[in-house]
């Protein structure tokens, strides 16, 4: 029933190229994850603006991000912006616009969520002691939401290494790209995409397990 | 006895949106009086203490502290600034203690005295130290509040609040959060406090707490005061029904 010959030697005899894929998977991973942490702070404070214009925008902008495929928005990015505004961006530059964005709209209800967990109580303790609300925010909200934050954070780059590999159909050579190349020129799809699915899983299930770990002990507490 | 008033609430009403929860309250504390307020659950008594802390603005009347207006439904910005200015000089104690869990004892201590008051790191830890050693927890200075029992939690809270000298010290059902055996050493803190002629405004279910050691009680029911006495004549001879039927449930 199943006659195909496994032919293992294509991974080790292409090693190198597949592994200069995996360099540019965990640097746009990176990379994307800073940004995003960034830009979903940005969003978190429009979010809980003052204004109802203002958090329009950002509850908006979260709702389209959350509820649209991230394929779509990457073919969006690198098709569609270049004509809109007009401008030249290559396929890496498209990927970590369009995973940034992708990001920020979850990292966002991260941040809101790790704020809204310190108890009222907490801030009121520190107003009647005579702490300004920005003294209060920094001293006694930000620090406690930035722990409950710091796992969750750690789960959205596991998700970003695997998002990464959409960078494929935009051809960015991430690892998945490199597979899709190396196999078409050796036909050894099989091996090479079993490789690629090992490799995935050896860097995102430690990562996954750690973090598991992390929230135990935070937990504790 | 008593002196000045130190803290006074003028005819405050407060409303969340159409529901009244306290009608035209008016209570002074003078210096050195220990004021404790009783009541049924859900009468207003929280509510009055956090328009006294600032926490609530009043929808009508004021609050007056050192004879200068610091809260009204409208405060102008000179009022604001007043409310800014005094706000740390009034000292508050929560039922669930709200300490800062990612802070050790010490430091939950001295951060007030360092942002607010300006001190320096050694100087606001010398001042804990002798506040800790106060309320008998100097050996739990470095442990973090989730260690302590919610006794010693308590304690370390009303340390907090000492650590800033404040004038007034406002007390929110600060035992019935804790285990029975754990309200004692609590209660006698501010029995000491007490003694020492701190100004106090203490909510309170322990009965024993308002007899002996209060110097006025308040009866509310419904937002509104019902009743005021010295501890001795309100529960010996009460003077209102509800107050009466109010006391009833902690004969046996
Ligand atoms: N923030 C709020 N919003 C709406 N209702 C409130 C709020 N705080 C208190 N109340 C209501 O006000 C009433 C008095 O509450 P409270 O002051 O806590 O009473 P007490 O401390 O005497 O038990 C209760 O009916 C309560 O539900
Ligand atoms: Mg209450």
């Amino acid at each position: 029933m199943f006659k195909y010959q496994f032919r293992w030697d294509v991974i080790p005899n292409n090693l190198d190229f597949l592994f200069s894929g995996l360099n540019t998977t965990l640097i746009l991973s990176a990379l994307t994850l800073v940004l995003a942490m960034i830009g979903g702070l940005v969003i978190a404070l429009l979010d809980m603006s003052r204004y109802r214009p203002v958090r329009l925008v950002g509850v908006g902008f979260g709702e389209v991000i959350r509820n649209t495929p991230i394929l779509v928005q990457l073919l969006w990015v690198y098709y569609v912006l270049p004509i809109v505004f007009s401008l030249r961006i290559d396929a890496f530059t498209a990927l970590v616009i369009g995973l940034t964005v992708y990001q920020s709209a979850f990292i966002s209800e991260v941040y809101r969520a790790g704020i809204q967990a310190v108890p009222k109580g907490h801030r009121e303790a520190a107003q009647v002691l005579g702490l300004t609300q920005i003294q209060a925010f920094r001293r006694i909200v930000l620090p406690q939401a930035i722990r409950m934050t710091l796992p969750p954070l750690a789960s959205n780059f596991v998700q970003l290494i695997k998002f990464s590999s959409l960078g494929a159909v935009i051809s960015v050579t991430e690892i998945t790209r490199r597979g899709m190349e190396l196999s078409s020129s050796t036909f050894r799809p099989l091996e090479i995409f079993t490789f690629i699915a090992v490799v995935y899983f050896f860097i995102c299930w430690p990562l996954a397990m750690a973090i598991r770990l992390w929230e135990r002990r935070l937990a504790l507490r | 006895m008593p002196g000045t008033a130190i803290i006074a609430a003028e005819g405050v009403s407060k409303r969340f949106d159409t529901h009244e929860v306290l009608t035209r309250v008016s209570l002074s504390v003078a210096e050195r009086e220990v004021v404790c307020v009783v009541g049924p659950s859900g009468s207003g008594k929280t509510t009055l203490l956090r328009c006294f802390a600032l926490l609530e603005t009043p929808s009508e009347g004021r609050v007056v502290m050192d004879g200068q207006v610091i809260a009204t439904s409208e405060p102008t910005p000179a009022i604001k600034k007043a409310g800014r200015v005094v706000r740390a000089n009034i000292g508050m104690v929560f039922q669930h203690f709200n300490l800062w869990p990612h802070m050790s004892v010490l430091e939950n201590v001295i951060e007030a005295p360092m942002l607010v008051r300006g001190l320096k790191r050694k100087d606001a830890v010398a001042v804990a130290d002798r506040l800790l050693d106060k309320v008998g927890l100097s050996d739990k200075r470095d442990a973090y509040p989730g260690r302590l029992s919610g006794g010693q939690q308590q304690r370390v809270a009303i340390a907090r609040a000492l650590a800033m000298s404040p004038k007034v010290m406002l007390f929110d059902e600060p035992t019935s959060a804790l285990d029975p055996e754990l309200r004692r050493e609590v209660l006698l803190v501010m029995r000491q406090l007490a003694a020492e002629g701190m100004t106090m405004l203490v909510v309170t279910h322990e009965m024993g707490f308002a007899r002996h050691v209060g110097t006025r009680v308040v009866f509310m029911d419904r937002g509104e005061i019902v009743e005021e006495s010295v501890p001795a004549q309100f529960f010996g001879s009460p003077r209102t029904e509800r107050a009466q039927r109010f006391l009833q449930q902690f004969e046996d």
